[in-house]
């Protein structure tokens, strides 16, 4: 059977891709799971396996070509052989060639797809306003998404009261100046908004090179419009005494190499972290500002925005709270190699709940991180050093790691930041609390 | 399973119900010998008889006419109106008596009967061989008027025409005759009449086109597709009675309504629809309801014939008009 290649949905929203390689070309013999090709898609690049052994027939894509979701991308002969019908085809003959005594009647052997006739389709259901034209028109003159507006009329129905009664509400501010689409919708589909604000063009002054940047960095230059257009960010910074962690963490390097582990202070951070998410739950959630909910998730799963060669990327560790030091630190570096040389899959980006960014390790001290939308808080780590500290009147040398948290002033306020710093200095202050607690 | 075009899912129609019952008869002009100008009766005079496919004069009065009395008398007569334009001289037979018998009669007698025609342009065709003529009857009371447009449809929508009590227009668009083909089941099955089908789901609009134009319409949804606009297609298959159910849900949905045929604009079925979809998802509407049609004239000569056909494109473009609306 001829069997018809087409990109299937590889990951959330995602639509297109670039096809990068083919790994195979026609009359290639392949195995069911060998690589067909590679693609760049917003995120990741992704090599696509087969889901079928045979030949390859035919490539319908050259290495550049946006594919999009649903395109036939390669037709694979699976040698089952039901293919005779259509190679064994007999010349046509008179008969069939026949366009009757009048007129030209296209002929052609394609086949279209068979009829699913009497299959049962889902029904699915969509919550759209019921209007007459009147109320429609009043509603995209005020610049009012007449989705949003609770209908008091019969079945719901918008009427045009209902109308002015939302601008009066909300304010205009809320629907004109920022055109919003709800996230948390069912579709799934993560719609970017973006400030409709005009830009000049830019001027140049001299000799310049324009370079069209990649689809990794314009998914990040998205992300963070998105981000700053959304989340009023604060930020409280903080400096954490860690002599005793600097101190464990130094005693347990060795035996951790045994088992081939290489033991940073990252996954002591995380375990506390997912101590603290479970103490401030508002700090593992989501605000669905359309809804007026905060979304709390029973999952703890920690992003670590990582620097790669085309940019950042966010690897997602899951289940952190199930997991002891030594099995994140494993996980963890796991991740983060993927993520750097690309051979990681859309999972393993997808479902954090808080991130953690450590500028710590190129050796900055303070930043003021922005939240990763829609997560609510970001925690930046600095450069742990030996410092001067007054202790008992007296300054004595201790570790210091300073530490940035960026917060979602909407739901978070500071008096909530400055107590969940407290609690998580006070367990990485004290090491031995990881364990007990 | 046989991989039939739509000429071959006629004639494995007719030959499988002339099988099944012996009340079937086929006839029409150059029917029996010849097996039919298109070929849809190839064969079957000689696996039947002349009793039971034959040819006849170049009368379709008369061809009409004596069905209505072979239908009174028991029969099942599938006739052939060689092309839709040629139907005009019988219209008095099946508006005035086809279309009657039964309130006629107070019930007393129906008239099992299908009238089969090509139809439609775009296969570079004489005057008179390219019109398409479904409103016409859809305005008579007591008639049903059905257009497949694939070939499972066209078997299984055949088989209930001629398994329906009462007459039958089944209107075949002849420029897909042989565009295609698709696996027809040997075996009986049968698509009920008055039953639209939603060919693709989607969410933006819903289009609704019959014949040969569905095919067309799926080309420009694959185009309109690639820009993010996602369309309901419908294949109406029965244009008289009109599935009205399955366009009102679609339209509460999607809140946009197209309607594509290639008959004239002017009191059409595309007006039909649209009233529909007016009367019953008016609330719902986020655009004018609107049709694209042939233009109110007669079909040209195969020199201007291009300048009437509906492309692509331009479904394409009016689907977009629609949804930016």
């Amino acid at each position: 059977m001829m069997f018809d290649f087409k990109f299937a949905d590889i990951g959330e929203g995602i639509h297109e891709g670039v096809l990068l390689k083919w790994f195979v070309k026609e009359g290639d013999i392949i195995k069911e799971g060998d690589s067909l090709f590679l693609v760049e898609t917003d995120k990741v690049n992704a090599e696509i396996p087969s889901p079928v052994g045979g030949k390859i027939n035919k490539l319908f894509a050259e290495v550049g070509d946006t594919i999009h979701v649903g395109n036939t991308v390669v037709i694979i002969d699976d040698g089952s052989g039901d293919n005779k019908v259509e190679s064994k085809q007999e010349p046509l003959s008179e008969d069939e060639k026949g366009a009757g005594v009048v007129g030209e009647i296209e002929v052609s052997s394609e086949v279209i797809e068979s009829s699913d006739e009497g299959k049962e389709e889902e029904k699915e259901a969509r919550s759209k306003a019921l209007a007459t034209p009147v109320a429609r028109k009043l509603a995209k003159d005020l610049g009012i998404d007449i989705n949003l507006v609770k209908g008091t009329g019969a079945a719901g129905r918008v009427m045009k009261e209902d109308i002015h009664g939302f601008k009066e509400d909300k304010g205009l501010e809320k629907s004109k100046e920022v055109k919003k689409t709800n996230i948390f919708a069912q579709s799934g589909e993560n719609t970017l908004l973006r400030p409709e604000i005009k830009r000049e063009e830019i001027k140049v002054y001299g000799e310049v090179e324009r370079v069209p940047i990649s689809r990794i960095r314009k998914t990040i230059s998205e992300n963070m419009v998105l981000s700053k257009s959304i989340i009023p960010h604060t930020s409280v910074m903080d400096d954490i005494d860690v002599t005793e962690l600097v101190k464990l963490r130094t005693e347990q390097k060795e035996m951790a190499k045994g088992k081939g582990i290489s033991l940073t202070y990252m996954p002591f951070i995380m375990r506390a972290l997912s101590i603290v998410l479970k103490e401030f739950p508002v700090f593992n959630s989501s605000f669905d500002d359309i809804k007026d909910e905060i979304i709390y998730k029973r999952y703890y799963n920690i992003g670590i925005a990582t620097d790669t060669p085309d940019g950042l990327v966010v690897p997602v560790l899951k289940e952190v709270d199930n997991k002891g030091v030594l099995e994140i630190a494993r996980e963890l570096e796991g991740i983060v190699e993927r993520a750097r040389n690309k051979t990681i899959s859309l999972e393993e980006l997808y479902g954090g709940t808080f991130t953690i960014t450590n500028f710590g390790a190129l050796g900055s001290s303070y930043g003021v991180p922005v939240i990763k939308y829609p997560e609510v808080a970001i925690l930046g780590i600095g450069k742990i050093d030996k410092k001067p500290v007054v202790l008992n009147d007296e300054i004595v040398i201790k570790s210091m790691m300073p530490i940035s948290l960026s917060i979602d002033h909407r739901i978070i306020d500071g008096g909530d930041a400055g107590r969940f710093l407290l609690r998580l200095k006070e367990l990485l202050s004290n090491p031995m609390l990881l364990l007990l607690s | 399973m046989t991989l039939l075009n739509n000429i071959g899912a006629l004639r494995h129609a007719l030959d499988s119900e002339m099988a099944r019952d012996s009340s079937v008869i086929v006839y029409g002009e150059d029917v029996g010998y010849e097996g039919g100008v298109f070929r849809a009766t190839v064969g079957l005079q000689e696996k039947y008889g002349k009793d039971r496919c034959f040819d006849t004069p170049l009368s379709e009065a008369a061809i009409v006419g004596s069905a209505v009395g072979a239908a009174i008398n028991g029969l099942k007569p599938v006739v052939e109106i060689q092309f839709s334009g040629f139907v005009l001289p019988a219209l008095n037979q099946i508006l005035a008596h086809a279309a009657r018998m039964r309130n006629r009669s107070r019930g007393k007698f129906n008239l099992p009967m299908v009238i089969r025609m090509p139809y439609g342009g775009g296969i570079r065709a004489l005057e008179h061989h390219s019109e398409s003529l479904e409103a016409i009857f859809s305005h008579i009371p007591g008639l049903k008027v059905v257009i497949p447009s694939t070939p499972y449809d066209t078997k299984g929508l055949l088989l209930s025409a001629i398994r329906d009590p009462d007459p039958v227009i089944f209107m075949e668009p002849k420029k897909i005759y042989r565009a295609f083909k698709q696996e027809v089941p040997e075996e009986d099955y049968t698509v009920p009449i008055g039953k639209a089908k939603i060919v693709k789901k989607g969410e933006d609009i819903t289009v609704v086109a019959w014949g040969a134009l569905v095919r067309e319409a799926q080309k420009a949804i694959d185009e309109v597709e690639k820009e993010g606009i996602s369309v309901e297609l419908i294949d109406l298959r029965t244009i008289s009675p009109i599935d009205k159910e399955t366009i009102i849900e679609s339209v509460k949905r999607t809140g946009r309504f197209l309607v594509v045929h290639e008959a004239v604009k002017s009191f059409g079925t595309g007006a039909e629809l649209i009233s529909i979809v007016n009367e019953k998802a008016f609330l719902h509407l986020e655009a004018p309801p609107t049709r694209l049609t042939g233009f109110d004239i007669t079909v040209p000569l195969p020199k201007g014939e291009h300048h009437f056909m509906i492309e692509p494109r331009q479904i394409a473009k009016k689907i977009k008009e629609v949804v930016e609306f």
